[in-house]
């Protein structure tokens, strides 16, 4: 690097200048944005290795298990940093979405010591965990000879990290003083409403701030507007239909998915009145103004009926509207983000949380680390979330940082206040028990039979809690 | 010559003409999607009207595609690449165990031999991941995980039952007579199989070469349990265009193409022997 523009970079990292006046110094010497934000992660790495030895696995390689996602992409963008900074190799295997979690399984119930450490969601590690397949990271992490001394654990959103740790007992609570930490977050997603802002302006509705209100509103953008459906939401036959907006808006209006008596014991819960009442409106809401096939709808085609501007809105992950929001969609530069709650007032959405853990196979754990603190560092997550799609950061400094809330401001109309009005209340809404995939399955299959009229919705509710109660009995759990 | 009536004869023009619009439809769309971008794909309602683009072939073929929000590597050629050669060396491999194995439980009656044949045709029973997760502890012992002489390997749980149980039915179709002649002519074993049984085989063979190789070319699950990204073949790789941020429905559909020829190249050169050779090995004379 050249002196000035070395004089600029350190300014900055000193505290000396704004990112915004950085990269307009940068500019003025020739360095486009994108390069800037290359050099100052560059020299923020090196200024990393003035205050622990990360080259003390300096030699050694690791091997990762990815999943094709922007997250990735920006890891990978920022690797040849950490190798840098630690002398280590870095290879990894990056695999679709779709067979990314068969891989990973396959992996870890064979004991292959061939990744060191793999992405993983939070929920997978209620699995994972309890059968010795991930470590408790704590153990590193609460080591001050293995953990470099910015790396900052307190910065990461509490409710996202509190969300990543269990103590492995059925029914325990998340992030207890007695937990694991059985993965460390890395991005993370909340569910709040993404909208077509010219839909809704047509219909003359507002943004929807209560459950009501997202009924009537759902209904009018869907009648105002020609060949589209008013709001979409996932619909099959799987616990991912479940996990977004639905349980956001459920758990807002106080409801459990099951409850813990004293004796440690698990019971259904999604039979009470207020529940009976909650699912009558969002069946409701489906048959109305959701999608004709929404029984088929996951990730992919909400998110891609939001682009293309065959919706007028989402119910779901607020990075999924993110990503509708750029690239090749339709509707790219019009769509507009809000939080939501159901119950009205303060939202508590559930989240997502893509993480990284450490393979109990992994042929060297404190050489793993090394990576592991760096990728899921403040240096990186900022690199990560400014230069690119790495959102939602889980770190207090990053969201802090102006340069990453200007270009969200910029692009994204809301995104920042919707962040930060639902974050103190984001974290994961479900009890932490083994059966959780079976009988969220189970959940969206009984939902699918409401839409479609086979069953009403109160015995509805009454056949999924005996069923639920069932399993939970025939488990040893219930 | 047809005697059948003009309004038979029509009628059945007609129907035959539906039915290949019925099967023939997804392909052609397939086709028509893999010549668009996104944006005109994903228009409400679909229209049939836009400019034919090759940036898709052209993304998959250079391994790079450039879209408005950035460079996106693509790794579909090797996986394309890796197809070919686990499906070529496991047929391959195949047919140099499976055609002598099935001559020999065809001709040869010995104790076990009906035994010994339905334990290799009940591979194909097994849910391949009761068979795959305690085959990766062994690979990693022996040193076959992620490698292509692993993958060709388990590979012949596929075709070495299909190569043998269609060929064996072949052989045993074909009258023993000509062979006993031959040998009677002072030629040995050997020979009477290479230059008797084989050639009159040939069809039942290749028909059995032809369908081992198709079941090889879609299978999914052996390689993305038992090996790297580098190895995967195309049925794991057009995954890959299935992302968080969206779907690549163009690139999709321009791979199921580009998958899609090898065999179908395949089948349309061998279809005679297909039928004759699936036919006349299924009925004993």
């Amino acid at each position: 690097m050249y002196e000035k523009e070395k004089g600029l970079v350190d300014a900055f990292l000193r505290g000396q200048m704004d990112r915004r006046s950085l990269i307009r110094g940068l500019g003025a010497l020739g360095v486009s944005a994108a390069t800037a934000g290359v050099l100052v992660n560059s020299a923020a790495t090196r200024a990393l290795a003035a205050d622990f030895d990360w080259k003390k696995h300096s030699g050694k390689s690791l091997k990762l298990l990815l999943n094709k996602h922007p997250y990735t992409d920006a890891m990978i963008a920022n690797l040849d940093n950490f190798k840098e900074l630690s002398g280590m190799d870095v290879e990894y295997d990056v695999f679709p979405e779709d067979v990314y979690f068969d891989k990973v399984t396959a992996a870890l119930s064979s004991r292959s010591s061939e990744y060191d450490a793999f992405m993983t969601g939070a929920y997978m590690t209620w699995t994972y965990g309890p059968a010795g397949w991930v470590v408790d990271h704590n153990e590193w992490i609460q080591d001050e000879s293995k953990t470099n001394p910015n790396y900052n654990w307190g910065d990461m959103l509490e409710g996202v990290r509190k969300s990543c740790a269990w103590n492995g007992r059925p029914g325990g609570e998340l992030g207890s003083d007695d937990a694991m930490q059985w993965c460390i977050p890395w991005g993370y997603e909340q569910n709040n409403l993404s909208y077509n802002a010219d839909m809704l302006e047509k219909a003359g509705v507002g943004v929807p701030t209560n459950m009501d209100e997202l009924l009537e509103a759902a209904a009018k953008v869907q009648a105002a507007n020609d060949g589209i459906y008013g709001i979409g939401v996932r619909g099959s036959r799987s616990w991912a239909t479940i996990h977004p907006g639905f349980l956001s808006a459920y758990a807002n209006l106080g409801e459990n998915d099951l409850t813990v008596s004293s004796d440690g014991k698990l019971a259904a819960a999604m039979n009470t009145d207020v529940s009976k009442d909650f699912h009558a409106k969002w069946v409701k809401m489906i048959q109305d103004s959701g999608a004709s096939d929404w029984s088929t709808h996951t990730w992919y085609q909400v998110g891609t009926d939001l682009g293309a501007g065959k919706s007028a809105m989402i119910y779901d992950a607020d990075i999924l509207g993110y990503f509708m929001n750029g690239g090749e969609n339709a509707m790219a530069g019009k769509l507009a983000y809000a939080p939501f709650a159901a119950k009205g007032g303060d939202p508590t959405p559930n989240i997502w949380i893509w993480s990284l853990a450490m393979s109990k196979f992994s042929k060297d754990l404190d050489a793993t680390w090394n990576f592991m603190q760096w990728a899921s560092g403040p240096e990186h997550g900022l690199f990560g979330a400014s230069q690119m799609d790495f959102v939602n950061p889980v770190r207090s400094s990053v969201w802090a940082d102006d340069g990453f809330r200007q270009r969200l401001a910029d692009s994204y109309p809301g995104y920042v206040e919707m962040h930060d009005v639902s974050a103190p209340g984001a974290s994961i809404k479900f009890t932490a028990q083994p059966l959780f995939f079976d009988l969220t399955t189970e959940w969206a299959a009984s939902l699918q039979k409401m839409v479609s009229k086979e069953v009403p919705i109160d015995e509805g509710l009454d056949q999924l809690a005996d069923s639920v109660n069932r399993q939970l009995k025939d488990a040893g759990l219930g | 010559m047809d005697h059948a009536p003009i309004w038979e004869r029509w009628l059945r023009g007609v129907a035959l003409i539906l039915v290949v619009l019925f099967f023939m439809f997804p392909i052609f769309w397939i086709l028509v999607m893999s010549v668009q971008t996104n944006e005109t794909i994903l228009r409400s309602p679909p229209s049939m009207a836009f400019e034919p683009t090759l940036q898709n072939y052209q993304a998959l073929i250079t391994g790079k595609l450039e879209t408005q929000a950035g460079s996106l590597d693509i790794a579909f050629m090797q996986n394309l690449w890796n197809s070919v050669l686990l499906s070529v060396c496991s047929v391959a491999l195949a047919l140099v165990l499976g055609v002598p194995a099935a001559y020999a439980f065809a001709r040869h009656k010995f104790r076990g031999s009906e035994d010994i044949a339905f334990t290799l045709l009940s591979f194909r029973f097994a849910p391949p991941l009761l068979v795959l997760l305690p085959l990766t502890l062994y690979f990693q012992d022996i040193g076959l995980a992620d490698t292509y002489v692993g993958l060709i390997w388990v590979y012949q749980l596929i075709c070495l039952p299909l190569i043998l149980w269609i060929v064996r039915g072949y052989f045993e179709d074909i009258s023993p007579d000509i062979e006993h002649a031959y040998r009677i002519a002072g030629h040995s074993w050997l020979s009477t199989f290479r230059r008797i049984a084989l050639p009159l085989a040939g069809p039942g063979i290749a028909a059995a070469g032809l369908l081992a190789f198709i079941f090889a070319w879609n299978n999914f699950i052996f390689a993305l349990v038992l090996a790297s990204a580098d190895k995967q073949p195309v049925t794991v790789g057009a995954l890959a265009f299935v992302t968080a941020s969206g779907i690549q429905y163009g690139q999709i559909a321009a791979a199921v193409v580009l998958s899609i020829a090898p065999t179908l190249a395949l089948a349309l050169y061998a279809q005679r022997y297909l039928v004759e050779g699936l036919s006349l090995g299924a009925v004993k004379g």
